[in-house]
């Protein structure tokens, strides 16, 4: 009866200005405040309304160190009934294939589930990789860009509408699959005290370790990532004019502007 | 950093074997791709560096009638599945098609158009291959002695891009950013060979594509193509600022396109994002209007011939990053700029 749904999120730094230890490469997170990938929150909030819908489970997951425990608690305030952190040294340092190796891990241990679903990418790699990439650690079925699914429960599968630059397209999907939602799909619910304190009561967030799951350990954090970080440049400043319009006029900085477009050839009204 | 001991999901290769840079062909309603066309350029050049061969790959079926383009824009071998089993797109099927020629053909590199579709597959391939990928990548460095295939995208703050290796595995796989590099020209005096694989063994997609609806849009030039944008952020305070943009950008023969916070406020779509999570656009005249310039807008606009700023702050990062820059309200600006266009326009027409 009902959906069992697990849903990625990460805990990702809040911030548009996030900088790079030229030295190592590594994303220098001191002092940053952190939040759930807002586009996981989208991910989140279709999870509920599956949940809503259908009725079933909504288990969040989350590959990363302890500090994200507070994004788990998070969502379930929005209304997810369990959490469980995959949290290890052992995983540090992973690229997207040691990531997705690990929430496949933990994906099979969950066992019971019917549907994964996933944020469209992540604010601060931004790769959209892990959707995939779990797909093909589990061999199951996928799709990015959901804006919509359905649940046809006497098929076992669902169907699924998702959108292309140019085009929508829906799919049938058998169960169990792997789904990510498009970004600004919907806006995520408010989280409600009652919800966190229920979670703080009943334990629902979990911390599992290598050893709570059957994996290679040379296959997570940085010793199971082929790809480095080889090297750290910064982007050349594009040289530009730097002409400013100094009057307080718009009337005469319309002019000036359109004339130097002019001049240039730029333009032709 | 090789630890000795590899991940046991790997299946043991031997680098030496694995030549030739390959480049997936993304069909749609019969017609390449422009993000594979481009990609082929790249291969070529990769190709040359490393003296071996540029491949592109089909995947889909009635193909046969394009089997011959990528050897005109670079290709020096085609490899074509062309079956009616793939008539319909699932990203597992044709991720799982490409998988095997891999396996067979050990190609040292994958490049992927970053078009939605190929954002899609390409992590997949890669993760059944066990090999590394990278995301959405704006430049590709060669080292001709350890055969590195350096891949290079912009990470957090824009500013700085990361160079990312992969090391012990192969091919080396990534998506690329459609419109950073020029589509080479077509030569039909180019020759190639064509190989037609077919393979026996198909894996059940578990999912069928039930329906292909075309969003019908007005016959708009993408913001990729445009040649004048106007371009709105969170500055102008309402989507209703877009109104007055697209009045200046359709006396300018241009298209609108937004910011991340405008994108985010839902006053513009995402498809008209420029930036690091948007599009790099090349237009000749891009107009910032109430945007501040943050890194990871800038990064999108490097190829702008000239930008103009419009904002009320002086001190806006844009201005650093602009040839032409007006401080002021833009609800006074624009409407101005308007006025000015139309005034040039009525005594174009007189004379
Ligand atoms: C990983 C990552 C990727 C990102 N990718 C992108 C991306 O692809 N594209 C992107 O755009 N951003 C991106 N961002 C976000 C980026 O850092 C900025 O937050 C964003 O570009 C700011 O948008 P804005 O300039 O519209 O808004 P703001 O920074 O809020 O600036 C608004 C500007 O409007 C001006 N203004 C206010 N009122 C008026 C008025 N009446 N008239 C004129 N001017 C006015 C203000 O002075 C201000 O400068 C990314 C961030 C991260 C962390
Ligand atoms: N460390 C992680 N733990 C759990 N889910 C993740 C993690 N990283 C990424 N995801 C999920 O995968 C999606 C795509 O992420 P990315 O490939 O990093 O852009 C995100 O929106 C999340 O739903």
């Amino acid at each position: 009866m009902g959906l069992d749904i697990i849903v990625g999120i990460k805990w990702v730094p809040n911030t548009t200005s996030v900088n790079i230890d030229p030295k190592t490469g590594t994303l220098i997170r001191e002092g940053i405040p952190s939040v759930v990938n807002p586009h996981d929150l989208t991910a989140v909030e279709m999870a509920l309304r599956l949940k809503d819908k259908y009725g079933g489970t909504v288990t969040a997951i989350s590959m990363a160190p302890p500090s994200a425990i507070s994004g788990l608690e998070h969502v379930i305030g929005m209304g997810v009934d369990r959490g469980i952190l995959a949290s290890d040294r052992a995983f540090a340092g992973a690229d997207t294939l040691a990531t997705s190796y690990v929430l496949a891990k933990v994906i099979e241990k969950i066992e019971k589930y019917d549907l994964v679903i996933m944020g469209h990418e992540t604010i601060d790699s931004s790769t959209a990789h892990i959707g995939a990439q779990v797909a093909s650690w589990l061999k199951l079925p996928y799709i990015y860009y959901a804006t919509d699914i359905e649940y046809e429960e006497n098929k076992e599968s669902i169907k699924v509408k998702r959108i292309l630059e140019n085009a929508y397209e829906i799919y049938r999907i058998k169960l169990p699959a792997v789904v990510s939602i498009a970004m600004h799909t919907f806006e995520p619910r408010r989280i409600k005290v009652s919800n966190k304190l229920k979670a703080k009561l009943e334990n629902v967030i979990e911390i599992w370790t290598s050893k709570d799951l059957n994996l290679d350990i040379n296959c997570a954090g940085l010793r199971g990532s082929p790809t480095v970080v080889s090297a750290i440049d910064f982007v050349p400043k594009v040289p530009r004019k730097n002409l400013i319009f100094q009057e307080k006029d718009p009337k005469k900085a319309a002019k000036w502007l359109i004339e130097k477009l002019l001049e240039e050839g730029l333009i032709d009204p | 950093m090789s630890s000795g001991r590899l991940c046991s999901e790997w299946e043991e290769i031997n680098p030496d074997e694995y030549r030739g840079i390959w480049v997936y062909m993304q069909v749609d309603d019969g017609v390449i791709n422009e993000a594979s066309l481009q990609l082929l350029g790249q291969a070529r050049k990769i190709a040359d560096e490393l003296e071996t061969y540029a491949g592109a790959i089909f995947v889909g079926y009635k193909l046969k009638n394009l089997a011959k383009e990528p050897i005109y824009y670079g290709a020096d071998k085609v490899f074509m599945v062309d079956d009616k089993r793939l008539e319909k797109y699932a990203p597992n099927l044709y991720g799982d098609v490409i998988y095997k020629l891999a396996l067979k053909y050990k190609p040292e590199s994958i490049l992927i158009g970053g078009t939605m579709r190929g954002r899609e597959l390409a992590p997949y391939i890669a993760n059944n291959l066990r090999t590394g990928i990278t995301a959405d990548l704006t430049m590709i460095e060669v080292n001709k002695e350890t055969r590195d295939i350096i891949l290079i995208r912009p990470p957090f703050g824009a500013w700085m891009l990361a160079h990312i290796k992969t090391r012990d595995r192969k091919p080396v796989m990534g998506s690329v950013r459609p419109n950073v590099f020029p589509t080479p020209k077509r030569d039909e005096t180019r020759k190639g060979e064509i190989i037609e694989e077919h393979i026996d063994e198909l894996i059940d997609p578990n999912m069928e594509l039930l329906e292909y609806i075309p969003i019908k849009k007005k016959e708009e030039i993408p913001i990729e193509k445009a040649d004048i944008i106007v371009s709105g952020g969170k500055g102008l305070g309402t989507k209703d600022g877009f109104t007055i943009l697209q009045e200046l950008a359709d006396l300018l023969g241009g298209v609108i396109a937004g910011s991340r916070k405008a994108v985010d406020a839902g006053w513009i779509p995402h498809e008209k994002q420029v930036g690091q999570t948007g599009k790099t656009v090349k237009p000749r005249v891009y107009i910032a209007v109430g945007i501040s310039g943050a890194a990871q807008h800038v990064f999108g606009i490097r190829e702008a011939k000239r930008v103009v700023a419009i904002n009320i702050d002086p001190e806006a990062p844009i201005f650093e990053n602009a040839d032409y820059g007006i401080v002021g309200d833009y609800k006074e600006i624009v409407p101005a700029l308007i006025e000015e266009i139309k005034k040039l326009k009525r005594s174009k027409k007189k004379s």
